[in-house]
């Protein structure tokens, strides 16, 4: 008896739940259709500011860069997209110095993985929200990223009282000598970070910390104290 | 004429001047090669407009365009689907049963075209009229399982194999149910024939005239005409997740195209037996007694209220097949098995009853109907 | 005349398919073979204008007992794959046999067939005549051998529960 109700019971449960469900698609018919129209919205699409799609290099508008050639980015690219090319200078103190010649980024190779910008110490590159890079040939996916004719930002400029307040904190750090620079980018790292807001922290600061060899727990927790304490060093610097 | 919007008057119109300039031997060979033409480009003309609605309604029920570059509202696009599949290369498997991987698609798109053939468009738009109309539709349609069969074993793919044996256990399950749903409806219009079914049918559908047996195989029809069609909750044998496209995995080209528009010409087809069968097929809207009524709904040519209710049916088998998951292959057989053939069963000895004791609408209420 | 030469290319059908369904060595293909010569037969009864029988044949035959015969052999595991072919000697015996029963049944038939057989102009077969006749208790009516083949295929369905059922 139990088993013929339970089948009848089960058949109209069963009818229910089908008639159920046909009304939530119906209601679904005519919901707003949410398709992106692409070439037709060019004016009003909405990018995420964090997509990333082009690795640029800023120049100021004296046609300055902040880049100093110290080819992190290029070790720490794991596919091997970026080039930096340097030529050595000799500067007005008699001092050997690197300066950056060509810069060179392939599109087609890159995996857009933000290592480069997260371990640049000088924040001379950064990743732009411009997706429409598709060419007709491979090569143009090869970009040069500094412009004919820059040259780096002097630090002298940056030290004087009249200076942009908004670069300060990144090239005080920059500002010492190629040495040094080797050891401070776990502190510069964080600091970027601290202005950029990013989502993967910890497998980029880990592998910057191999690079700069420092044990990565104490990175890791430098990492999360300069985070929490982030806008009052920036406010101080 | 009363209904001047007819194709009927056209092909009347034909007839008699072929016959008054050639001998009827003739007349009936041109008339015939017209009538084997006419269907086949409807063929053709329907699956193609099935396939842009298809996937128009199938994109607004997930709250998208569907496609709109091809055309104004991308109306062209199934012509120009139609034409890449056209012109794509036929890909020669190694080691398949060269014959039967031929003659397959062969299979499933005459079984399909002997089906269309029957179907009743409008007045006067009626290939054959068979005096045992459903009886041969269901016949008829039971070859294409054949053509599913044969293309899965000679694929030589696993796949293949398995999509057409779970495609055979379900076209044999659900061929029964879909059989006596119709069968009900025979015993309560008492013929076989579409023309009478529907003559019959003119102030009172047959999905009223029976009330609660004639709904319940108008349901049954339809889930089992569903399911005989591979297609929405019921598509097991072309499983994509699983079988890649089941039976129809190795086909290409032209070959695919066949099994392509069989499948969305069996929708149609289950969808227009049901018009003809249920819902009174190319007979206008008719309420006893109101004649400006009456006179009105004959204006509209008949060929538009078969292809309407068509319509309707063939969206809301839409609508089902993106309201419900995939069945598994036991639960699809359950359902057959152990709810609709019991149910059907019933049904039809409820409709006996119904129509020996004079309970139908049009016995009970016969001032109305 | 156009009746006459569909019947010639019917019967051509018929006869070349079932040569092939017995001599093919594959027996999927044995199977579409016989599938063809049964679809060809159903063609000959709608040139008699026996629709009711057609579909039926269609039906049963193409589409209820093919169909099971060519899932039964999706099921089996590399069917006619150690088929070795007859002794010659066999071969021709059985050759001969087949022939002479041929020779048999067509002498049989040819000389017989119009002192027994009367061909009555059939006006077109209803299938409320089929009905009647079917289940009809009088003279030329069939209620009796429908019931009894009714009862013999229930004993098939019982029985083949039987076998399933057995553990």
């Amino acid at each position: 008896m139990s088993s013929i109700s339970k089948y009848f019971s089960g058949l109209f449960t069963g009818i229910k739940s089908l008639l159920v469900g046909m009304s939530v698609t119906w209601k679904e018919l005519w919901t707003k259709k949410v398709t992106q129209q692409y070439p037709e919205n060019r004016d009003t699409l909405v990018i995420s500011d964090r997509f990333r799609a082009e690795l640029t290099m800023p120049h100021d508008e004296n046609n300055e860069h902040a880049c100093t050639a110290c080819g992190i980015c290029e070790m720490n690219c794991p596919n091997g997209t970026i080039t930096v090319n340097f030529k050595m200078v000799e500067t007005e103190d008699g001092k050997k110095k690197k300066v950056l010649d060509t810069y060179k980024w392939d599109l087609g190779m890159c995996t857009f993985c933000n290592l480069c910008v997260l371990t640049c110490p000088s924040d001379a590159i950064k990743f732009e929200n411009t997706f429409e890079n598709a060419v007709f040939t491979r090569d143009k996916l090869k970009q040069q990223l500094n412009h004919e004719g820059s040259k780096m930002r002097e630090k002298k400029k940056v030290e004087r009282p009249a200076a942009p307040v908004a670069k300060a904190p990144v090239v005080s750090e920059v500002k010492v000598e190629t040495p040094a620079a080797e050891v401070k980018p776990a502190v510069v790292d964080t600091e970027v970070k601290a202005v950029v807001p990013e989502v993967e922290v910890k497998p980029t600061v880990v592998d910057a910390e191999v690079k700069v060899e420092l044990p990565i727990e104490e990175a890791v927790k430098a990492d999360k104290e300069i985070e929490a304490e982030s806008k009052d060093e920036t406010t101080e610097k | 004429m009363q209904e001047p919007l007819e194709i009927s008057n056209l092909t009347t119109w034909l007839d008699t001047t072929l016959r008054g300039i050639m001998p009827s031997m003739w007349v009936i060979l041109i008339e015939c090669v017209l009538v084997g033409v006419a269907l086949l480009a409807a063929y053709a003309v329907i699956a193609l407009i099935l396939i842009y609605a298809e996937r128009k309604i199938t994109a607004f029920f997930q709250a998208r365009y569907g496609p709109n570059r091809v055309g104004k509202y991308g109306i062209l696009q199934s012509v120009a689907d139609m034409i890449k599949i056209l012109l794509k290369e036929i890909v020669k498997i190694n080691r398949v049963d060269r014959f039967l991987f031929f003659a397959a698609p062969f299979f499933m798109i005459v079984a399909s075209m002997l089906t269309f053939g029957a179907i009743p468009f409008g007045k006067g738009l009626h290939a054959v009229d068979f005096n045992i109309g459903v009886l041969y539709v269901t016949a008829v349609s039971s070859l294409g399982i054949i053509g599913v069969l044969l293309a899965g074993w000679s694929s030589n793919n696993k796949y293949s194999m398995i999509g057409a044996m779970r495609s055979g256990a379900q076209f044999v399950s659900y061929e029964l149910s879909a059989g006596f749903a119709l069968m009900t409806i025979v015993v309560l219009a008492g013929t076989m024939q579409f023309s009478t079914m529907i003559e019959g049918q003119r102030y009172c559908w047959n999905l009223f005239n029976g009330h609660i047996s004639s709904m319940i195989a108008f349901v049954l029809y339809l889930i089992s005409g569903h399911a005989e069609t591979n297609r929405g909750p019921f598509d097991i044998p072309e499983a994509e997740s699983e079988l890649t496209a089941g039976y129809h995995t190795e086909y290409s080209g032209l070959q695919f195209g066949f099994y392509y528009l069989a499948e969305y010409l069996n929708m149609f087809i289950i969808a227009s037996i049901a018009t003809t069968v249920f819902l009174g097929g190319y007979m206008p809207i008719q309420v006893h007694g109101w004649e400006g009524f009456n006179q009105v709904m004959t204006f509209i040519p008949t060929y538009v209220w078969f292809f309407g209710k068509t319509a309707v049916l063939i969206f809301l088998s839409l609508w089902v097949r993106w309201s419900f998951p995939r069945l598994r292959i036991d639960q699809l057989l359950n359902l057959e098995w152990k709810y609709l053939l019991p149910i059907n069963l019933v049904n039809i000895v409820v409709m006996v009853i119904i129509v020996l004791s004079g309970l139908t609408l049009t016995d009970l209420f016969p001032s109305l109907f | 005349m156009a009746e006459q030469i569909i019947f010639y290319i019917l019967a051509a059908i018929i006869a070349v398919f079932s040569i092939l369904a017995v001599t093919s060595k594959r027996i999927i293909r044995s199977a579409t073979y016989l599938l063809f010569v049964l679809l060809a037969t159903a063609g000959l009864y709608l040139l008699l204008g026996y629709n009711y029988l057609f579909a039926v044949q269609v039906a049963v035959y193409a589409g209820g007992v093919m169909v099971l015969f060519i899932f039964a052999i999706l099921l089996t595991n590399r069917p006619g794959a150690d088929v070795k072919s007859e002794l010659a000697v066999r071969r021709v015996v059985a050759g001969i046999t087949a022939l002479a029963g041929v020779a048999f049944c067509a002498h049989i038939i040819y000389y017989n067939v119009n002192k027994v057989m009367v061909t009555v102009a059939q006006s077109e077969l209803t299938p409320q005549q089929i009905g009647h006749t079917m289940l009809g208790t009088d003279k030329y009516q069939y209620l009796m051998p429908f019931e009894a083949i009714s009862i013999l295929l229930l004993a098939c369905i019982i029985g083949a529960i039987m076998i399933a059922r057995k553990r």
